[in-house]
């Protein structure tokens, strides 16, 4: 992988070189791979993804550059509620219904509560319950289901919400 | 003067073809660019922070600061376009142009508030049912670039 005998590439300065002997032209490669290089570097981060979208799902983009917090996420596809990539509620089965809460979600946040604020009372170091809640939602989710979501989240206590979205170049 | 002759004999000697040792970039390029295309992360996610008021947060801030005097501007996002409301300033709705919204119009009324009122920051989002999220979190994000960061959102 790796040259070591330059001279099967005659890569060696000032030798005459016999007739017939292989070359390798190698400028327009070191030019691509320069450019690689760059772009590469360009999009470069030392720190990982923290956050990992759920699929059949389209965030939207914005400008914002804040770094997503770890804490649980809500994702809305187009047919599921998640929490943390556990399926809760199917979409269609709560279309048309009359109440804004959706219960199915809020028992499933009230559990995770329950438990983070355990883990809060068991030991100082640990991070007990914050009240934040990261919200993925797809782009073409509609106002009255993102409402719905966000008063459901907002009555087990997780008032501060992240809407995770695609930073913009 | 003997220098400078043999130096141009030895110029002139290797003129045309003068290579370049390019064994150890290549060797740099094989390593990096394989490790750079494994940690390359091509999208970056974001998030955009949004608070609910809550009465356990009403009452712990209520005393920590006094309350200043909020001036309450109210966007509204509806099927046809925009319409901000302000204290003591009118604007015209702002109608969608062929399916788009009027963006431009919506940065400069905001500039128009952050003119009068230069401290406020604060700005109620009330989009109606029908509102894609995506047109949402555009409309956030003009807010932030006027100078509006505090957003909420009103059902």
């Amino acid at each position: 992988m790796i040259f070591q005998d330059s001279t099967t590439l005659n890569l060696r300065t000032g030798r005459r070189r016999k007739r017939g002997t292989f070359t390798l032209r190698l400028t327009s490669m070191i030019d691509m791979f320069t450019i690689l290089l760059v772009f590469l570097l360009k999009s470069y981060s030392a720190d990982g993804q923290i956050m990992t979208v759920a699929p059949d799902l389209r965030l939207p983009e914005s400008t914002s550059k804040t770094k997503p917090p770890l804490v649980s996420v809500v994702a809305i596809t187009r047919e599921w509620i998640l929490v943390d990539g556990r399926p809760i509620q199917k979409l269609e089965e709560i279309a048309d219904n009359e109440t804004l809460i959706i219960p199915s979600l809020q028992n499933e946040l009230a559990r995770l509560r329950n438990i983070s604020e355990g883990i809060g009372r068991l030991s100082q170091q640990m991070q007990g319950f914050s009240g934040t809640i990261a919200i993925q939602g797809d782009q073409d989710l509609t106002f009255d289901l993102l409402k719905r979501i966000m008063l459901t989240c907002g009555q087990v206590g997780y008032n501060d919400m992240n809407l995770a979205v695609i930073e913009k170049e | 003067m003997n220098l400078k002759q043999s130096m141009k004999r030895r110029l002139r000697g290797h003129a045309g073809e003068t290579d370049v040792n390019l064994t150890a970039v290549m060797n740099i390029f094989l390593i990096l660019i394989p490790f750079l295309l494994l940690t390359a992360t091509f999208m970056r996610i974001a998030v955009l922070e949004l608070t609910l008021p809550s009465l356990e947060r009403r009452d712990r801030t209520a005393s920590a600061q006094p309350q200043q005097s909020i001036v309450l501007n109210i966007l509204q996002i509806r099927d046809e376009g925009f319409l901000l409301k302000s204290p003591n300033l009118t604007f015209p709705e702002l109608p969608r142009f062929g399916g788009e919204y009027n963006w431009q119009g919506l940065k400069e009324q905001l500039q128009r508030i952050k003119k009068k009122y230069p401290d406020s920051e604060d700005v109620i989002i009330s989009p109606a049912n029908t509102i894609r999220y995506e047109t949402i979190i555009a409309v956030m994000d003009h807010c932030r670039e006027a100078g509006f960061p505090n957003i909420s959102i009103s059902g």
